[in-house]
């Protein structure tokens, strides 16, 4: 138990260090007043009241009325306060439920995500899904024989697809399936759930390749490691069959590092989404993170990025605490 | 930044692996020097130049005149495929060199001392790893600007986390051992034990890991140019794939796409193959890697 409370005490400090260098890089990199109303923000509002420059809003220049939106928004974003408690004030916000409102839309950022979101994880799911799918049957297949042909061929294979970027997987799939043969969509389509899934068969195949490559790469050797151990040798003494052998007692003990691994991979799994959902147009939550930081929506870039990092970090979490419930030995040790 | 996790072939059971670098790396060695010097070159090869346009004609598929074909204004993309090495090496390359520089100092003073301050860097460390590392890019670069120099310093702060950790991962290790011992009964400073002592074995496993790390911030390079955010000026394989990936560009010309892909392709191979046999050759492991 006090492992546990110590284990969410630090997920809760990474948490709020990630949230902190995201809404500090936000404040301090761009001009976050620039952020929140554009161009108007570089009014020297004290000369404007001051009658030392002329009002030239008639030729698409400055006005007072500039500057009143400019006292609006700095009253509205508390950009009169220090950088620490515009901190505290936000994350009060966060808690509960209020991620503020996009700059662009003038809609909810919650609303924002929330429209966005689902689509990304059903993305990463199908990707997921579908590397395991391949990777488990594909390295039991090459372990059975390793180091004969086909284990090799494996090996080579899985090395070359770890080097191919997946942006770049992205565009073959998509000039061979898309533009050639004309199978799938060009577009994210949304009718149903059955177009929509087809839609998403490409990118999830983009993101689950290299994916279902590293998982390969990592049960292979850990699958030809546990072969050797004892408890497999005093098994085979006892004449079960090699197949009863490879899935009751080898492959377990190995999908413990898949484990582990499915929790770090995740980050890239994340970075490839968001390159993924701008090859195929998926308006997911990648896409509306690009978006709005092109367009300087500070609201959002800061929420999205609130989401994804702590979706990552949970996952982490997650993952820990699964593992040292698989693993006795894990348990024992913390 | 965000490497797939990876388990080392040589790690076989029973396998003996020979000391030696193998017919392999010198291929994969040869092609990266060949792709090096060419981008070094690129400005006195004689070859188009990459902005000139109408030097084919539109869309010219791959022939004699114009090795690689053009693109949809008559440029030769074998020229282009040559410059845009350039910027891909000159990111790979110095955002490699920031990391290990600021990460490799912050991981041995770490490792070195522990206590209090190897509490504070690991920490840093781990939030800073807690970032998609895409994601962290995209907040600096949307922020800050793209230029070169922002692209390249952005995804060397990438670099710094797993660099950080691996240095003091090596440096805890080594600062055990009998010969740091020895220097420090002999009065040696800190200074002198970390410069004199450590550093040339903190170095080893580093050496080793730039080229894997080139690949990587290569790979992320091409992943901010999806994002709209790689260097504004000039051009990358990355901008050039991005370019060429629009579908129409796609259905009449699949080869402006298809050729910055394989020389990034063959590039991270190369860079990857030849990283994972020094790695073997050095007999770097990681080395109990882990937070706490």
């Amino acid at each position: 138990m006090i492992v546990l409370a110590r284990r969410l005490a630090q997920l809760v400090a990474v948490v709020l260090a990630v949230t902190f260098l995201a809404f500090t890089a936000m404040n301090t990199l761009g001009d976050p007043l620039f952020n929140v109303v554009g161009f108007v923000a570089a009014v020297d509002c004290d000369a404007v009241e001051a009658g030392e420059i002329e009002d030239i809003s008639s030729q698409g220049g400055t006005s007072i009325g500039d500057c009143v939106v400019v006292a609006e928004a700095r009253e509205e974003f508390h950009l009169n306060e220090s950088l620490p408690i515009r901190y505290g004030r936000w994350v009060g916000d966060l808690v509960r439920g209020d991620f503020g409102t996009s700059f662009k839309n003038r809609m909810p950022v919650s609303t924002v995500l929330a429209d966005r979101l689902p689509k990304s994880l059903l993305l990463m799911g199908m990707a997921e899904v579908f590397a395991v799918a391949v990777s488990i049957p594909w390295a039991v297949a090459a372990t059975y024989r390793a180091n004969r042909a086909m284990d090799r061929a494996s090996t080579v294979g899985a090395f070359g697809m770890l080097a191919l970027p997946n942006f770049a997987l992205g565009v073959i799939l998509f000039y061979f399936f898309v533009v050639r043969w004309q199978v799938f969509p060009s577009r994210f389509e949304d009718d149903n759930l059955a177009v929509r899934l087809k839609s998403l068969v490409l990118p999830a195949l983009t993101l689950g390749m290299p994916l279902a490559a590293t998982y390969f790469r990592l049960l292979r050797t850990d699958l030809i490691t546990t072969l050797q151990e004892d408890f497999v040798v005093m098994a085979k003494a006892k004449g079960l069959s090699s197949r009863w052998i490879m899935f009751r007692h080898a492959l377990r003990p190995s999908l413990f590092s898949l484990v582990t691994v499915f929790g770090l991979n995740t980050a890239a799994l994340i970075g490839g989404a968001l390159i993924v959902e701008q090859i195929f147009s998926i308006p997911g939550l990648g896409r509306a993170l690009v978006e709005a930081s092109i367009r300087d929506d500070y609201p959002v870039v800061l929420g999205a990025t609130v989401v994804i990092a702590t979706g990552f970090v949970a996952i982490n979490f997650a993952v820990d605490l699964l593992y040292s419930y698989l693993d006795p030995r894990v348990r024992r040790e913390s | 930044m965000d490497a797939p996790v990876q388990t080392d072939p040589a790690e076989q059971f029973g396998a003996v692996v020979a000391r030696r670098l193998g017919p392999g790396f010198w291929i994969a060695a040869s092609w990266i020097i060949l792709i090096v010097a060419a981008a070094a070159l690129a400005p006195w090869l004689p070859i188009a130049d990459p902005n000139e346009t109408g030097v084919g004609g539109r869309m010219d598929g791959p022939g004699w005149s114009n090795w690689f074909g053009t693109d949809n204004n008559g440029r030769d993309m074998f020229a282009r495929t040559i410059w845009g090495a350039r910027v891909s090496l000159i990111v790979g390359f110095f955002s490699v060199l920031l990391g290990i520089c600021i990460g490799g100092t912050l991981g041995m003073i770490a490792g070195y001392f522990r206590g209090f301050v190897d509490r504070v860097i690991s920490f840093s460390v781990f939030v800073l790893l807690a970032y998609p590392g895409l994601v962290l890019a995209l907040l600096i670069v949307g922020l800050a600007g793209q230029t070169l120099p922002i692209v390249a310093m952005t995804l060397g702060i990438l670099a710094i986390a797993p660099i950080a950790r691996l240095s003091r991962a090596t440096t805890l290790a080594y600062s055990e051992r009998e010969f740091v011992a020895a220097a420090r009964v002999l009065g040696a400073t800190d200074r002198r034990i970390m410069i004199r002592e450590l550093l040339p074995n903190v170095l080893i496993p580093m050496g080793a890991l730039t080229l894997l790390g080139m690949a990587i911030t290569i790979v992320a390079e091409g992943g901010l140019a999806f994002l709209g955010l790689s260097v504004e000026e000039g051009f990358s394989w990355g901008k050039m794939i991005v370019l060429g990936s629009s579908p129409r560009t796609l259905r009449e010309g699949p080869w402006v796409a298809m050729f910055p892909i394989g020389a990034m392709f063959l590039t991270v191979l190369a860079l990857n193959f030849a990283g994972d046999r020094l790695r073997e050759y050095f007999d770097v492991r990681e080395l109990g890697i882990g937070a706490g």
